[in-house]
């Protein structure tokens, strides 16, 4: 089940320092919830995994992480990530670009992924699959502001020890959304940055 | 034929059933009901994925959960040669996966566990990794010489599994070339699934002690499985029992041998306890036999008016990952080529390709005798098609064409010889009775105000029976069926038959044929059926062949019985047996009405006095070989009112004329009627299974899989005409399909012609509203 | 194994009780711990309504509950319609109209037909269909099912029959 997600998201640090986090896997990954960088195989390859939990079900994909393509000048990095589910229950695959253009107030972030899902969550339909895909961003970019602060900051917290998204809550606002036809975004929080996503669905 | 008193109960009557007492009171007794000492529970483990290759199973971290007895792989069965079984089309089929899976949902690894909460834990504890492959989805490219080879263990190094004409090739072509108009259509029929209300199951049950396994089970053909069994399993025939108790529906669903069945006969062989396997309704509707996914073109070559001149079809079956479609086996594409309907065709030529995809496999006949229900659709479409093209009412162009009933029996061009038929009648009592002049007219007066409104017409002709031992056999065995009847000493009667009722009433039905033929009342008589132990050998319910094989035995048996009847009657009343004469119910002397002897007093003297040569006992056993195929035929007119705003269609009227010769019970007929309607008019508007690019299966549940509840429904209004079969021994040809293999054509002929003033020449099924939304969209009727 | 409870029911008349895990279904609670087959399970996302019984009153698919939050309740199952030997006039009605065919839809649809008939005992052929709405049958096209339950509605006006 092939599925398009096409997100923008705004955040209030100048492009430079985005860029520095956004062109390393390691630092990146830890933003997505769920996941882990577990090893780095060479200069372009890292090993990776993600839990995630839809209803009792759990699919813990493990697999390889590659940048494709990295442009400094342009500021823009294109990875292709692949996992299977350790027990058999699928497999996942998801090519994402990533780009950055400096705006008024700090930097803007645009991302296209095309994600390929096989297995049981893919039964569910694209309707399923891609509020649960918006679910995930939301908390990726809360995760990722997080993250920059962070590192502004020096702060010594390390991320937090990858937990699975526990799409329990996940899989209801899915369904709501899906029935009600639009994303239940009670998690944005108003914050400094003044979330402007004006990602399509 | 005489008819019988009410009180007697025979041909015709619409006796209440006697089987709904238990099923009134939560009292049947279905597979699942079965509970045994000892039981313990299976459950599948499945693959995620439509094409791979499977690495490794790691059932360590299963077997440790408490309560797990065994967990059996591919790899264990292959040790008794049992990872692959037979198919019922001389195809072959993996019982549980080795070297790679095949399709989404493929039986991977069976888990027996004391209770079915922990072996569905065990299930998710097993560990299986697997190396994904290219998926092919697409029948069209499976074709292809460079698609990747789905089927390694085969010889030829194609996915192509069989090529099939009949007909006259040169001669149809020759036809084309000199004909003045030529209609094409391509139709699809979609993939569905029959879903009946229970899934599937079975209890299998080895007694190491006796060394007999017997095998409740989910089964239209409890004697074809008990053969595939043995053959398979090695285990002697005599000591397999298998048991068909209740079974909620089948509609070709129960009919192949599935992996589920065969791991619960092996865990019990291994354990020796019962073993019960139940499968849930996702795995229903995504590894068992599937319906249709038959992509067919068709092509008519007619004069300029309107007479038909040849038909040419080319068809792409999909069966799926393994050919396990249940088939006559000299007829890969079943009995597709009804596919001239009730036409005349001088010349026809007809092929059909079957490839192998990464989807379940397949294909059964659901409600349908085998892919009739494709051919039907393809005929009533095309001839839409033609009408349309040449300006001309469809239903002039069919009464133009029919077969006319002095024709018959009648020789297609494709093979078959149609035992009987009216074609003219069935049309002309459905065009009176939905008032066809009148709809014409509304119909022209509402497309002036631009409201959308379609008159549909099928008037098919079905193949049912099957079927001659000549030509029919499933694995070898061939297509006969069976009736057992006793009658006891106190003129009450047992009787046993080779096929297996799924709900069409067969307890009271067959009991109706011996109350006709014996004058029995059918309360009286008592039906069995689905205990191998016990029924005579047949080949099952499927394909409406019960009336017009085992229904056939039931009579013939019945007139061997009256034979006898009439000696020892001849005996008691000291005449001989020509001056006596038979009313049902009794013998009398001729010209000596008060000289009778009613058939329970010949019963009770078999036993106690009987005619000096004669042995003792009043049964018989008739194993049927039917001389052809009947041939039921019908007009159906769907009337419907699409919502230009939405799309939506509703269908305001549906007049059903059917004929399947002499009636048994009209009550039955009629439910048969209803029910078969519905599955049509599903089919049309809403059942469907698909997959993605990647083979994940859409429809997979309830969920997405659509089926009718009572709100949809529409109401349907029954006719009949009453053409008898001459060759079945009391005129009746079969009924149960007929319904849903008329249906589509009149469902799709409406909505089609409800649109044909935009243009609109053809749509696919399943016609949804989202797809006439946009057709609406795209000729601007609508935002 | 995981750790069980005490059920206590009330099912059909009788006190019945048993030991269930948690995360037990009260259909399977229903058929195997009480033994009572006739509530039959038809599909694993609540969209058959083979297995509706009646909960304290209210019609309830009973794959879409735990055995626990039955515990202490007033349950009735299809086993619970003959009353003294009697059928009840939904069972009659389903056998003189050709309500059922194979029989597997047949005990969910007379809990919900019953339920409809307590609430509404004159329902016309609307609110029939809307009424059997969350029960599927394959076999019978519903237009026979409607036709019993009209049967029904008919006889207990006349005969004072609950």
């Amino acid at each position: 089940m092939a599925v398009k997600i096409e997100k923008t998201f705004q955040v209030n640090e100048p492009v430079e320092k985005v860029w520095v986090f956004l062109s390393d896997p390691r630092k990146v990954g830890t933003c997505v919830p769920g996941a882990q960088i577990t090893e780095q195989v060479d200069e372009r390859t890292y090993k990776g995994a993600i839990k995630v939990k839809v209803g009792p079900s759990v699919t813990d994909y493990k697999g390889e992480v590659q940048i494709v393509r990295l442009d400094e000048q342009a500021h823009e990095i294109e990875i292709l990530g692949k996992g299977q589910d350790v027990k058999g229950k699928g497999s996942a695959s998801m090519k994402m670009t990533g780009k950055l253009r400096a705006v008024d107030g700090g930097t803007e972030v645009v991302s296209v992924s095309e994600l390929n899902v096989i297995g049981i969550l893919a039964q569910m339909g694209s309707r399923v699959i891609n509020e649960v895909s918006n679910i995930m961003f939301e908390q990726f970019t809360k995760n990722f502001r997080q993250q920059l602060q962070n590192a502004e900051t020096g702060g010594s917290e390390t991320a937090a020890a990858p937990k699975p998204i526990s799409a329990v809550g996940v899989a209801f606002s899915a369904l709501k959304a899906a029935v009600t036809g639009h994303s239940g975004r009670a998690e944005a929080k108003p914050g400094p940055e003044g979330a402007k996503d004006s990602g399509t669905s | 034929m005489q008819k019988t008193s009410a009180e007697i109960g025979g041909m015709g009557h619409p006796i209440k059933r006697k089987e709904d007492g238990r099923f009134i009171q939560g009292k049947g007794n279905y597979v699942d009901d079965v509970n045994l000492p000892g039981m313990v529970y299976g459950h599948m483990v499945r693959s995620p994925y439509a094409h791979a290759r499977l690495k490794s199973i790691n059932t360590e971290a299963a077997k440790k959960l408490p309560g797990v007895l065994a967990i059996i792989t591919g790899e264990d069965l292959a040790k008794a040669n049992l990872a692959w079984m037979p198919t019922l089309s001389y195809d072959k089929q993996m019982v549980l996966a080795t070297g790679k899976v095949l399709f989404q949902a493929q039986e991977v690894a069976f888990v027996v566990a004391e209770d079915r909460y922990t072996a569905a834990d065990a299930a998710e504890l097993v560990e299986v990794e697997y190396e994904e492959l290219p998926v092919l989805v697409d029948p069209h490219k499976a074709m292809d010489a460079d698609a990747p080879l789905l089927r390694e263990d085969r010889t030829e190094k194609n996915n192509k599994i069989f090529h099939w004409e009949v007909g006259d090739k040169a001669a149809t072509d020759k036809a084309f070339k000199e004909a003045a108009v030529v209609s094409k259509v391509y139709a699809l029929s979609p993939r569905c699934h029959p879903a009946p209300l229970e899934t599937c199951g079975c209890v299998a049950d080895f007694n190491k002690a006796t060394e007999k396994l017997t095998v409740w089970l989910t089964s239209q053909a409890p004697h074809a499985h008990r053969t595939v069994f043995a053959l398979v399993g090695g285990i002697p025939e005599q000591n397999i029992r298998v048991i068909s108790p209740d079974i909620g529906g089948g509609f070709g669903n129960k009919v192949p041998v599935y992996p589920g069945y065969v791991c619960a006969v092996v865990a019990s062989l291994t354990l020796g306890v019962p073993v019960k396997w139940i499968e849930t309704r996702s795995e229903n509707l995504q590894s068992t036999g599937f319906a249709r996914d038959y992509h067919m073109t068709a092509e008519v070559a007619a004069d300029k008016d309107g007479k038909v001149k040849a038909m040419r079809v080319k068809t792409l079956a999909d069966h799926g990952a393994f050919n396990a479609a249940a088939q006559p086996t000299k007829f890969p594409a079943g009995l597709f080529s009804i596919c001239t309907g009730s036409y005349e065709f001088p010349q026809a030529f007809c092929e059909v390709d079957g490839v192998y995809t990464n989807k379940a496999p397949g294909g059964i006949a659901y409600r349908c005798s085998f892919r009739v229900t494709e051919a039907a659709y393809l005929i009533e479409r095309v001839m839409d098609v033609l009408a349309d093209d040449l300006k001309m009412d469809p239903v002039e162009l069919r009464q133009k064409n029919f077969i006319p009933a002095a024709k018959f029996p009648y020789q297609s061009p494709l093979g078959w010889t149609y035992d009987s038929g009216d074609y003219h009648a069935a049309m002309k009592l459905a065009l009176d009775t939905v008032g066809y002049d009148a709809l014409l007219k509304e119909q022209a007066e509402k497309r002036k105000k631009g409201e959308l409104m379609g008159i549909g017409i099928s008037s098919f002709t079905e193949i049912v029976g099957a079927g001659p031992a000549h030509s029919f056999d499933i694995l070898g065995i061939k297509m006969f069926d069976s009736a057992e009847i006793r009658v006891h000493p106190t003129g009450k009667a047992i009787c046993r038959m080779g096929t297996k009722s799924q709900g069409q009433g067969h307890e009271t039905t067959y009991a109706q044929i011996v109350a006709q033929e014996l004058g029995i009342p059918a309360k009286d008589v008592q039906v069995e059926e689905g205990d191998t132990d016990t029924a005579p050998y047949g080949l099952g319910t499927y394909a409406s062949r019960s009336t017009p094989t085992s229904g056939a035995a039931t009579a013939m048996a019945a007139r061997k019985i009256r034979e006898k009847a009439k000696k020892i009657a001849a005996f008691l009343l000291e005449a001989s047996e020509e001056d006596l004469e038979w009313e049902p119910g009794k013998f009398s002397v001729k010209g000596a009405p008060g000289k009778s002897k009613t058939i329970q007093e010949i019963a009770f003297a078999a036993y106690t006095n009987i005619p000096p040569g004669l042995e003792a006992g009043l049964e018989a056993v008739n194993y049927y070989d039917p001389p052809n195929l009947t041939f039921p035929f019908g007009t159906y007119i769907a009337v419907v009112d699409i919502d230009k705003g939405t799309g939506e269609i509703k269908v305001r009227r549906f007049v059903a004329v059917d004929d399947c010769g002499n009636i048994i019970n009209p009550m039955i007929v009629e439910g048969q009627i209803h029910g078969g309607l519905t599955e049509g008019f599903a089919i049309a508007f809403m059942q469907e299974i698909t997959y993605d690019e990647s083979g994940n299966v859409q429809g997979g549940t309830f969920m997405d899989y659509l089926v009718p509840t009572a709100v949809e429904t529409p109401h349907w209004e029954t006719g009949k005409t009453t053409t008898p079969s001459p060759h079945h021994p009391f005129g009746a040809k079969g009924v149960g399909e007929s319904p849903n293999v008329g249906s589509p054509a009149a469902f799709v002929n409406a909505v089609v012609d409800a649109l044909s003033h935009l243009g609109v020449k053809h749509i696919d099924m399943p016609i949804t509203p989202w797809k006439v939304w946009n057709i609406l969209k795209e000729k601007g009727l609508t935002g | 194994m995981a750790k069980k409870e005490l059920i206590k029911i009330k099912i059909n008349g009788k006190d019945r009780e048993a030991m269930a895990e948690s995360r037990l279904l009260l259909v399977h609670f229903i058929r195997e711990a009480l033994g009572q087959t006739g509530t039959h399970v038809g599909c694993d996302t609540s969209n058959c309504g083979a297995c509706t019984v009646i909960v304290n009153g209210k019609t309830v698919k009973s794959c879409t509950m735990f055995a626990v939050q039955a515990d202490g309740a007033d349950v009735m199952t299809v086993e619970g319609l003959v009353k003294d030997g009697a059928l009840h006039p939904l069972q009659e009605g389903f056998k003189e109209e050709h309500g059922l065919q194979c029989g597997f839809c047949t005990p969910g649809m007379l809990m919900s037909t019953y339920a409809l008939l307590q609430k509404n005992p004159q329902p016309s052929e609307d609110e029939i269909r809307w009424g059997i709405s969350g029960n599927l049958c394959r076999c019978t096209g519903y237009q026979n099912i409607v036709k019993a339950v009209q049967y029904a509605s008919k006889k207990m006006a006349q005969g004072g029959v609950k």
